[in-house]
């Protein structure tokens, strides 16, 4: 469970001057929860994940992850970067090992659970390859897989397709939602984009920008399993695609 | 594909065995032109290559200078690029060391020489520290904007994971910044063989320094140019090694680094 309580976040400017990134956000994701996080670039929606995951502190306010207050980064919470940051000197076999390594999981385990993970993100075969030998989505696929394999409760997903062509992003939503539908983690998923955040998603946090505040708050009431397929024609998937489209016209306003 | 008269040119190798070919031509015509002693053709110095190159005194200085060179250079590598890589990851670090090495910086090393030879003698200790100096620089420098230009999401990624302060500076800041820590290296090469003979100039000892300037005093300049002729082959050899060496540590990367013949 994640607590968000009345955070803000303000930097100094190279010119000296505050800015305001986050203002008062409050938001509490129950556990095995998928929220995604949607706002006009600049928002400050990455920032507030970041906070989240402890590589940035924030500067009001407090985030509790099942009930601690958020001090640091830590494996109970597995970030998923949008330039997918592996490790560019070690093979696809060895990003995944690499954090079931640190964790200090006996190498055989380690081996097996690798092997696992790669099997699921379909990428069997490709352990001796180096990052950047891989294309986009497999590199993100290698991410996803070394992020899983140290077993975080949360995911915390920083627009992790937006790097992506359309196919290759449609695809990854489908085995992202599969492998999320298994084992129900957490995830607060960052995104900009209306249609991926309200197919994958339980609530949908609308942010405005600068300060970012939260615009609104979405349930989206449609049945899981989810398919692409039959969500695009459902019609309460359409409305809610619609209402939230607008909510982001009125927020750059 | 056209085959025209001319294409050999452009085989790998040939372009610079014709620069070093029109190197020697341009030296035999200036030599006969200028007619003076300090200036012999080349023939004469190539020729009297082998006979100075495989005399025992030539070879026991060469390889003493060699000697000091690499202990020089591996006492920079030890202490230069750990201080370059947590000077790029802490402010605190940058902010002390900055002045300090801006300061010396420009210095060059081989000036510093007469005053280490007040603490440390003319030995081979004043001519190892004097090398470690001269690579420590660029070694640092290199090393402080690899670690600083490391991308911050694989910092955080491995901090996720459990990596921590000291743990992450090898595991994560050197691999990343290794491109550009190698690229220092191979400046730091060209540095040490510079202040490696430099210093055998000013603490005539040994070394081939010290063969080259013997000569000179001696009027044997055939044997000057020999020298001369001795270092650059070191020196190409050397670096020729350390690019194949770079390559095979850095074939993972994906921006080459390329280094202007013109740095440091």
């Amino acid at each position: 469970m994640i607590e968000i309580d009345r955070l803000s976040k303000s930097f100094a400017t190279t010119t000296g001057a505050t800015h305001q990134a986050l203002a008062d956000i409050s938001l509490t994701v129950s556990a095995g929860e998928f929220v995604s996080i949607l706002g006009p670039s600049g928002c400050g929606k990455s920032t507030l994940l970041y906070i989240v995951g402890g590589f940035v502190p924030g500067t009001g306010g407090q985030v509790r992850v099942n009930g601690k207050p958020v001090s640091g980064p830590g494996p109970d919470r597995g970030p998923v970067f949008q330039e997918f940051a592996l490790f560019p000197w070690k093979t696809v076999h060895g990003n995944v090992m690499y954090g079931l390594l640190e964790q200090g999981m006996p190498r055989e385990e380690a081996e097996a659970r690798v092997a696992q993970l790669l099997e699921l993100v379909h990428l069997k075969g490709f352990e001796g390859f180096y990052p950047k030998e891989l294309s986009g989505g497999m590199k993100q696929r290698v991410a996803i897989a070394r992020t899983l394999a140290y077993g975080p409760q949360t995911l915390l997903m920083d627009e992790p397709f937006g790097a992506l062509d359309a196919h290759t992003r449609t695809v990854l939503q489908n085995e992202l939602l599969s492998i999320w539908e298994q084992d129900r983690k957490t995830v607060l998923f960052v995104t900009h984009a209306v249609d991926e955040a309200v197919y994958l998603s339980d609530r949908v946090f609308v942010m405005t920008g600068s300060p970012g505040r939260q615009k609104a708050l979405i349930d989206i009431d449609l049945p899981r399993p989810r398919v692409r397929r039959e969500l695009l024609l459902n019609r309460r998937y359409q409305e809610y695609v619609i209402e939230i489209e607008r909510l982001m016209e009125n927020a750059l306003k | 594909m056209k085959s025209t008269t001319g294409n050999w040119a452009a085989l790998p190798g040939v372009p610079p065995l014709l620069s070093l070919l029109g190197l020697m031509m341009a030296w035999q015509v200036a030599s006969q032109l200028a007619a003076i002693e300090g200036l012999p053709p080349v023939t004469r110095v190539l020729a009297a290559v082998p006979g100075i190159i495989f005399q025992k005194e030539t070879l026991v200085d060469v390889g003493a200078s060699l000697q000091r060179m690499a202990l020089g250079f591996g006492l920079a590598l030890l202490f230069a690029v750990p201080l370059g890589l947590v000077m790029g990851r802490s402010r605190a670090v940058a902010g002390f060391f900055n002045p300090l090495l801006t300061v010396i910086y420009p210095v060059p090393k081989a000036a510093l020489m007469p005053v280490i030879m007040l603490w440390a003698g003319v030995g081979d200790t004043s001519k190892v520290l004097v090398i470690f100096l001269g690579v420590s620089l660029p070694l640092v420098y290199h090393s402080y904007q690899g670690a600083r230009a490391v991308d911050e999401k694989l910092v955080w990624s491995a901090m996720a994971m459990g990596t921590g302060n000291i743990a992450r500076i090898f595991r994560v800041v050197l691999p990343s910044a290794l491109p550009e820590v190698l690229l220092g290296c191979r400046v730091g090469l060209a540095m040490a063989l510079i202040v490696m003979v430099s210093s055998e100039m000013i603490a005539r000892q040994s070394g081939a320094g010290n063969l080259l300037f013997n000569s000179l005093d001696m009027a044997q300049y055939e044997a000057v140019y020999v020298m001369i002729i001795v270092i650059s082959a070191v020196g190409f050899v050397l670096d020729f090694a350390f690019e194949k060496l770079r390559e095979r540590l850095t074939f993972w990367s994906t921006h080459r680094i390329e280094l202007a013949v013109a740095e440091s």
